[in-house]
């Protein structure tokens, strides 16, 4: 039986995510000039999230906000998983469980990302 | 929440009709002339091209239900298995990488032919270090520059084609009986060479306003391909002996030199020139990022999976690239034996399309309830073709070619034991360094 994770469960991994991030003075830096919206959302539970990166600093909102330039969708489990670092993004994303929207040059900056924060 | 997600099917059908529109297509063209009567190459064109028709509804159906950049690898890996799927994407991205090699032999003749003051191996050198900066820092030649050299070019093989007919008084030699059944499987066959790219266009599913247009886009970019290459052909045909094209590596240059004199060469060197750098930027561009995505699921080592801090490019993948094509090109050019990389990017692409009709069949049986915004019309007549014709059509290809059977079956090999022996060494590996950061942590 497919795991599920809560909303709050969610929340708290784009928590650790975001404090991940703004704690990386050098990731900060690099990204000062990527302003971007990115939509996560659940396929399984009714939760949405939006990460929100203005002048390298990135902030956490309840819900969709705006048009997004990115959009994350996946089982909730595995995105509980996947932005508390427990699972790397490329396998699931190449076997079809989660899906990443938007343009490819994007696509590689998030998992980068996600690499400078939590490694390979 | 509404995605600013913004390729238009204009861009969708100039992405799809570039990627397969290169340089060295007209070598093929003439290939596919050589194996049939007179001036009959069209029939074999337009053949391979509604062939191709087939497979790209079959692409249609894996895109609209799984639309991802992965594309390939993710439907061959949810049909077959991800070990199969890696396989199979291990050596597709090997042709490709043969496929830059085929190009810049033929670039590399066509500029020396107006700019006689380097040789082959200078231009080679230089056109691919130049595809490679724009590469590592993050330049892709897309967007509106892609539709204008890509209409531009179409426009201009049309126009010239028909000038060059109509300088030949439009008098064909048996237009309508290409000789035997066998050698017009083999036209068809290679004529499979001309489209290959056309599917590349799926990776852009995440990128375009409607997953549609990716269809439609493809459907589009094959038709337009199928009459442009049939036109073209007969046009090289009709103006230029057989055997004299067949002898040269840049047979499109006879042809315009014939047609048009001094300002033909340079008008098809610069047409050339552009169709080849948009080929190497795509082809580089697709195999550095499955290098870097295959190195992220530690298949591959996990140096290809670096990236630039300044312009986030894969940089180990892409300068390991530029080696390898640099290195394959001069082989290409000493050899001279480009035509055994054509055959097996026939060969290659005809059993891909093959495993993308299986797949079609697969998945309706195995995930029957995943959403398909596009069907294949007529059940499973279409899928149940395409595995079979394509099936056909590259053994016909490997029959013809022993050195193309051997390099492939040897690849085939390569790739299949790669997989099998030492990518689960790197992922142990991996999983052991990811364990002790976690103890460390």
């Amino acid at each position: 039986m497919t795991k599920v994770a809560s909303h709050d469960e969610i929340s708290k991994s784009l928590r650790a995510f975001v404090d991940g991030y703004n704690r990386n003075a050098r990731l900060k830096a690099m990204n000062r000039d990527w302003n971007r919206t990115v939509l996560v959302q659940a396929t399984d539970i009714p939760s949405q999230h939006t990460l929100v990166l203005r002048d390298g600093e990135l902030t956490l909102l309840e819900g969709a906000a705006g048009e997004a330039d990115l959009t994350v969708t996946a089982g909730s489990d595995l995105l509980a998983d996947l932005f508390a670092g427990e699972i790397t993004p490329t396998e699931p994303y190449l076997d079809g469980r989660l899906k990443v929207l938007g343009r490819e040059e994007d696509i590689i900056r998030l998992d980068f990302i996600s690499l400078m924060i939590w490694g390979e | 929440m509404a995605l600013k997600r913004v390729l238009p099917l204009r861009t969708v059908v100039a992405t799809s009709v570039g990627l397969a529109l290169a340089s060295s297509s007209f070598v093929a063209a003439v290939q596919v002339a050589s194996f049939v009567a007179g001036d009959a190459a069209w029939l074999a064109i337009l053949v391979a091209g509604v062939l191709c028709t087939l497979a790209a509804l079959c692409f249609a159906e894996l895109n609209g239900m799984l639309p991802s950049a992965a594309g390939l690898r993710l439907w061959l890996g949810r049909a077959f298995g991800p070990g199969v799927a890696l396989t199979v994407s291990l050596l597709y991205m090997g042709v490709l990488t043969g496929i830059v090699g085929v190009e810049s032999y033929v670039i590399s003749h066509i500029m020396v032919v107006v700019l006689p003051f380097w040789s082959p191996a200078v231009w080679i050198v230089l056109m691919l270090a130049f595809v490679t900066l724009l590469n590592l820092r993050g330049v892709k030649l897309a967007g509106n520059f892609q539709d204008l050299v890509t209409y531009a070019v179409l426009c201009s093989l049309v126009v010239m084609a028909a000038a060059g007919l109509a300088r030949g008084h439009g008098s064909l030699t048996t237009p309508l009986s290409p000789g035997s059944v066998e050698g017009f499987i083999r036209a068809v066959a290679v004529g499979i060479f001309l489209f290959v790219g056309f599917e590349w266009v799926a990776p852009l599913a995440e990128e375009v306003t409607e997953v549609r247009h990716i269809s439609r886009g493809m459907l589009v970019a094959v038709g337009i391909l199928g009459v442009t290459y049939a036109l073209f052909t007969v046009a090289m045909t009709s103006l230029v002996p057989k055997g004299a094209l067949a002898t040269s590596a840049t047979p499109q240059v006879l042809f315009a030199g014939r047609a048009f004199g001094a300002a033909g060469v340079v008008w098809m060197a610069v047409l050339s020139l552009a169709a080849s750098l948009k080929t190497f930027n795509a082809g580089l561009i697709s195999v550095s990022r499955f290098m870097y995505a295959t190195a992220r699921e530690h298949a591959l080592p996990s140096v290809f999976a670096r990236l630039s801090y300044r312009y986030f490019t894969p940089w180990v993948a892409i300068l390991t690239l530029f080696v390898v094509a640099v290195a394959l090109s001069l082989g290409v050019l000493w050899t001279g034996r480009y035509l055994v990389l054509v055959n097996m990017a026939a060969a290659v692409e005809s059993v891909v399309y093959a495993l993308v009709g299986l797949s079609v069949i697969v998945l309706r049986r195995k995930e029957p309830d995943l959403a398909r915004p596009f069907f294949v019309p007529g059940g499973m007549i279409v899928p149940l073709v395409t595995v079979v014709v394509f099936g056909v059509l590259a053994a016909a290809v490997l029959a013809t070619d022993r050195r193309a059977l051997l390099c492939l079956v040897l690849g085939l090999l390569l790739a299949a034991a790669y997989v099998r022996l030492v990518v689960p060494r790197l992922r142990e590996r991996a999983r052991r360094a990811r364990l002790a950061r976690r103890r460390q942590a």
